[in-house]
Parts: C-alpha cells; sequence; structure tokens
C-alpha cells in the first residue's frame, strides 16, 4: 500500500469490513441458529459417544453409562490390526499416487513432448470412470493375478483411482512454476530428473499436502474396494471391518459405536491437521 | 484480485525472449517427458483403461466371472424391459430430488458465516468435520436415527407430530427418503466450504452498494451475492450430482443394503449386487457401463457448459 494514491482499500470505515450484523438483537439470533446447525452437524459424534458408554441393554432399555461396551470390543473387532492394515494400504497408496501423480505433472507441465497432450487428457479423462464401472473386470483380473489375498490388489486399485485427479493437481500445481527455475538448474549442469527432485518437488509441498489429505480421508472411509479386494479377514481395513459387522445385523449397538469412534479417530485427527489443504483440493476443479 | 496495488515483481519485469535457449533445453527433455509420465499412465491404462474396455465387452455377455458366453447387444434390449433395472433407475432420479436440498441449505450457511459471527472459524469447522467420517459410520448412525424407535421417530412424537412417526426403513418410500436425507446432510459440509471459497473471492463493494441503495439482507443475498457465485454453484452441483450416482454405495450397503425389496438399490448399488451377490458379472458389468454413459454425459455437459460461459 506504499502506492502514491490511496485506494479504495486505504479508505476507513465499513467499505471492506466484512458483513457484520450490527443490531444486537439480530446477532444473537444469528449466533444461536450457529449452535442449532452445530447441534445437527455433529449429532452423529454425540450418538457415537453417548451409545459406546452404555451397555446393550441400557442402550435399548434405558440405564445408566458404563464402560462395558468398549471393554467387549475387542472380541468383537480386531481394531488394532485393522487400524494396522487401514495406515499400511492407505501409505502405500499414497505414496503411489504421489510419486506417479508429481513426476506426470512436473512432465506434462514443464517436459512437453510430441503427443503428450494426448496421454495428459487420457490419464484425465479417466476422472469420469465411476469406480462402480471397472470394479467387476478389475476384480476378475486382479484374482487372475492372484493379488486378492495380499494389500498389493487393494493398493493397485487405490492409487490408480487416485492418479488422474492428483496428476491433474499437479500439472496445474507445476504450470505455475516459472520457466526461469528450471532454465537456472540446467545452466547449473542439473538433469531433469535432478531439476525435479531437488527444486520442483520441494516447491510443490502443499500441493502434494492437498493430494495427502484427500486420498487418505477417501481411501481411509473405503468400503467397496476393501470389500472385494482384500480377502483375507486379517488384511482387512477398519472401515471394511465395520462394514462387514454392520452389515451382520446381529452385534450388539454400542460396540459397533464404539468401533465406529475407533476408525473415525484417525480421519479426524488428518483432517483437522490438513483441513486447509482439504479446502483447497475441493475447490481445485473450479479452475480460477 | 486486490493485488494491483502491490508492485508483482515477476509480472512488472520486462517480458522475457520467449524460448532463449530452446535447443539446449530441448535435448533430451522429449524422453525424460514420457519416461516421467509412464508410470501414471501405464498405472491408469492397466487398472482403469482396460477394465473400461472389458467391462464394454462383457456387458454383451453371460458371464460368471470364468467362462463368457457371446449375448450380443440385445443384452441391453432384454435389461431395459426388465422391472428391476427399470425400479432401480426410477430410485436414482428419485435421489435426485435431495440435491436442491443438499445446495440450499450450506448455501444458507456459508451465506451466515460469512457476516463472521462470533466464533465462524469454529462453527466452519465443526460443519465441515462430518466430511471425515465414512459413510460406513454415517450409515450406521443414520440407521438408528431413522428405526422404529430411533430418535427421529422421538423427536416426532415430542413435537406432536407422532402420526407421522414410522419404522422409516422398513417402507420402500420412507427408506428412500431416509437415504435421501442423510445424503443431503452429509453433502452440507462440502458444499458449504465450496461457497465459502466462492465468497471469499467476491467484491465486497458490490454487496455494499446494494445495502447502500437500500436493499436488504435477503435482497442482497438473492440478487448480489448468488449471481456471483454462479461458478461455484454449478461446480457444487456438480459434485453432489456425481456423489448421488456413485458415493452412496456404502451407505446404502449399510444402512439398508438396497431393500427393503428394491426400495433403495441405486445403479451403483445394483452393480454390486447383480455381480457379487447373484453372481451375474456379465449384466453387472453391464449395469457398470450404463453408470459410466450416464457419468460421461453429465460430465461432457458440464465441460461444454463451462466452455460456452467463457
Amino acid at each position: 500500500m506504499s502506492g502514491v494514491l490511496p485506494t479504495l482499500d486505504d479508505l476507513p470505515g465499513p467499505v471492506t469490513e466484512p458483513r457484520k450484523i450490527r443490531r444486537p438483537f439480530a446477532g444473537s439470533a444469528l449466533f444461536i441458529a450457529m449452535i442449532v446447525i452445530g447441534v445437527v452437524m455433529l449429532y452423529p459424534f454425540y450418538f457415537m459417544i453417548d451409545t459406546s458408554l452404555r451397555s446393550e441393554s441400557s442402550f435399548l432399555n434405558g440405564g445408566g453409562h458404563s464402560l462395558d461396551s468398549w471393554r467387549a470390543l475387542d472380541s468383537t473387532l480386531p481394531w488394532g490390526q485393522q487400524l494396522i492394515n487401514s495406515t499400511i494400504v492407505c501409505l502405500l497408496s499414497i505414496g503411489i499416487i504421489l510419486v506417479c501423480s508429481s513426476m506426470a505433472g512436473f512432465a506434462f507441465a514443464k517436459l512437453r513432448y510430441p503427443g503428450a497432450s494426448g496421454v495428459f487428457v487420457a490419464i484425465i479423462a479417466a476422472i469420469l470412470i465411476p469406480v462402480q464401472s471397472i470394479v467387476i473386470p478389475a476384480y476378475v483380473d486382479i484374482a487372475h493375478w492372484h493379488l486378492l489375498t495380499s494389500y498389493t490388489g487393494a493398493v493397485l486399485m487405490y492409487s490408480a483411482i487416485g492418479t488422474p485427479f492428483a496428476t491433474f493437481l499437479m500439472t496445474v500445481y507445476y504450470r505455475s512454476l516459472p520457466d526461469e527455475v528450471l532454465e537456472a538448474g540446467v545452466i547449473d549442469g542439473l538433469s531433469y530428473p535432478m531439476i525435479f527432485l531437488r527444486i520442483a518437488l520441494p516447491m510443490s509441498v502443499p500441493a502434494l499436502a492437498t493430494i495427502f489429505v484427500l486420498q487418505f480421508i477417501q481411501i481411509w472411509d473405503d468400503l467397496l474396494i476393501g470389500l472385494l479386494f482384500l480377502q483375507n479377514t486379517s488384511e482387512r481395513t477398519i472401515t471394511v471391518g465395520l462394514g462387514a459387522l454392520a452389515a451382520g445385523r446381529t452385534t450388539d449397538i454400542p460396540v459397533l459405536m464404539a468401533g465406529s469412534l475407533v476408525s473415525a479417530l484417525p480421519a479426524i485427527v488428518v483432517f483437522l491437521i490438513f483441513q486447509r489443504f482439504l479446502v483447497n483440493g475441493l475447490t481445485a476443479g473450479i479452475g480460477r | 484480485m486486490t493485488t494491483q496495488a502491490t508492485p508483482n515483481p515477476r509480472t512488472d519485469l520486462p517480458p522475457a525472449p520467449t524460448r532463449p535457449r530452446r535447443t539446449r533445453l530441448h535435448r533430451g527433455r522429449s524422453w525424460v517427458g514420457l519416461a516421467m509420465t509412464a508410470p501414471a499412465f501405464v498405472l491408469v491404462a492397466v487398472i482403469l483403461g482396460w477394465p473400461m474396455l472389458q467391462a464394454f465387452y462383457y456387458s454383451m455377455t453371460q458371464w460368471d466371472g470364468i467362462t463368457a458366453t457371446w449375448v450380443g447387444p440385445s443384452a441391453y434390449t432384454h435389461e431395459f424391459h426388465d422391472p428391476a433395472f427399470r425400479r432401480v433407475l426410477q430410485n436414482n432420479a428419485l435421489l435426485l430430488l435431495a440435491i436442491p436440498l443438499a445446495l440450499v441449505i450450506p448455501l444458507g450457511i456459508a451465506f451466515l458465516l460469512d457476516t463472521h459471527v462470533f466464533g465462524w472459524r469454529i462453527f466452519r469447522s465443526a460443519y465441515f468435520l462430518p466430511t471425515a467420517i465414512s459413510w460406513v459410520v454415517i450409515g450406521m448412525v443414520a440407521e438408528r436415527f431413522f428405526a422404529a424407535h430411533g430418535q427421529l421417530n422421538s423427536m416426532l412424537s415430542a413435537v406432536g407430530l407422532g402420526f407421522l412417526s414410522t419404522d422409516f426403513l422398513s417402507g420402500e418410500r420412507t427408506a428412500l427418503l431416509a437415504v435421501a436425507l442423510t445424503f443431503a446432510w452429509s453433502m452440507i459440509g462440502t458444499n458449504m466450504i465450496i461457497f465459502l471459497t466462492g465468497m471469499a473471492t467476491l467484491d465486497p463493494h458490490l454487496a455494499e452498494a446494494a445495502r447502500v441503495d437500500g436493499a436488504g439482507g435477503w435482497q442482497t443475498f438473492r440478487r448480489v451475492t448468488v449471481p456471483q457465485l454462479k461458478r461455484f454453484i454449478q461446480f457444487a452441483l456438480m459434485m453432489t450430482l456425481i456423489s448421488a450416482f456413485t458415493a452412496l454405495f456404502s451407505l446404502i450397503f449399510v444402512m439398508t443394503s438396497g431393500g427393503p425389496g428394491y426400495g433403495t438399490t441405486t445403479l451403483e448399488f445394483f452393480v454390486y449386487q447383480t455381480a457379487f451377490a447373484v453372481g451375474q458379472f456379465g449384466t453387472g458389468a453391464m449395469l457398470g457401463v450404463i453408470l459410466f454413459v450416464i457419468m460421461a454425459t453429465v460430465g461432457i455437459v458440464q465441460i461444454v457448459l463451462l466452455r460456452t460461459k467463457e
């Protein structure tokens, strides 16, 4: 704001203030409305916590709170192993997505070759393919390769499903890097892969974080792929474990709610830490 | 944007000569570029592209996952005459009725948050938080909420609307209503964030000018804010539409298993059921192809709309 002439932004007064409710009554009415909406949006968390702190009979017939359901959780849901499985599957898949999409994004933005735009369109077009449209042939193929009884099949599926949009994000991001950065690297005698690794990749950490959180929540919370492609119960993710229990319908609801809380917690933590990047990712498709 | 006042060192420099040392940069560039895009391309081609082509082929066969017998395009005409399939399409169409709800509510919430009411940042995070939890968990909670002795029914009787209470998940239409409401609720966080992002890019002077001219809050919202948000509303609509068709598998799996009858079976759930519960892989593949055609049409319409607006 060191310009010679004052701009509109320099003027004092309400011009650039956010809309403020000036009447105190309206202000408190608004605040109460916000609380009510908050209750509606956070209700599932309240329900899960409250229910998990009851025994089945106290849930059905009314009664006090206890830790019975939390004690029973262990014998119903192997949650420790399943949390580990979820973590392994998530990290492996996201790792592959980040490697593939950052390399491809850099090449599409800075190392274009004849036919590159065709390859780009081919990858991006896969965003339009619903998982359900390919899941049956993919399932048969992956069964044929004997990969249903390890993490590999599911990891391949998650990686392929996440890569198109991630490639799009990375290409947009690297396009915004000035070419001079690249040329400076060439003059310093770096090869292209080195320019990518030493210069471009470290500059793209925010975009990588966006992809990380989008994919983490997506994969952690997924049921369909896990249900089909993780055939060994010992390799099931926590969401699949819960989904299988819930569909069984005979299970004790308070215990299910305790399990739900356990499954939701890691995703919530990642969400809270990376919230800003998630917002970027959700609105990245709009274009500026 | 407000960057005009501050000089930008990058753009204020004289423009660089175009492609100064093209040959030097060019050497080896194509090969490295090709090699760096290869992993992404191969992964997507093998795991998504090839199965999509297979789906087209198998959609015209009778297939149990091992042996396939060619049927031909008549498989499609046959399917379109199946009452179950028509019912499923009808369910999908009815679910779309939840979309206005899934857009208008978050739009209103975003507008209220944009007044920067006391504690708005905390409210924003709280409303967005359900985005982190899985459909499986949401479905389990929703199942109890809509159950015969669930919270919805107790709330209805508490406010004297007890005559409305019913076992929502045991009637075909009421179960679909329950799924639709749960779906609309779960879209609130994402769409609210999209609208808030949009509102942050708006020119505050326009709304202020409207207010100076005597427009009330509602009028400002309708005539100034909403028209400026057109692009964001369109984007949220697309995301919600795509979710309605392709993101509800887990919710339905947990909440209703597609029932009662075919009451809450949508196309994506029908794909799973047909292939993995009934064992008709060919028909399942065909349903997947139909889903793909619908989604690709939606996607292409969106791209065309965006292009023509420019």
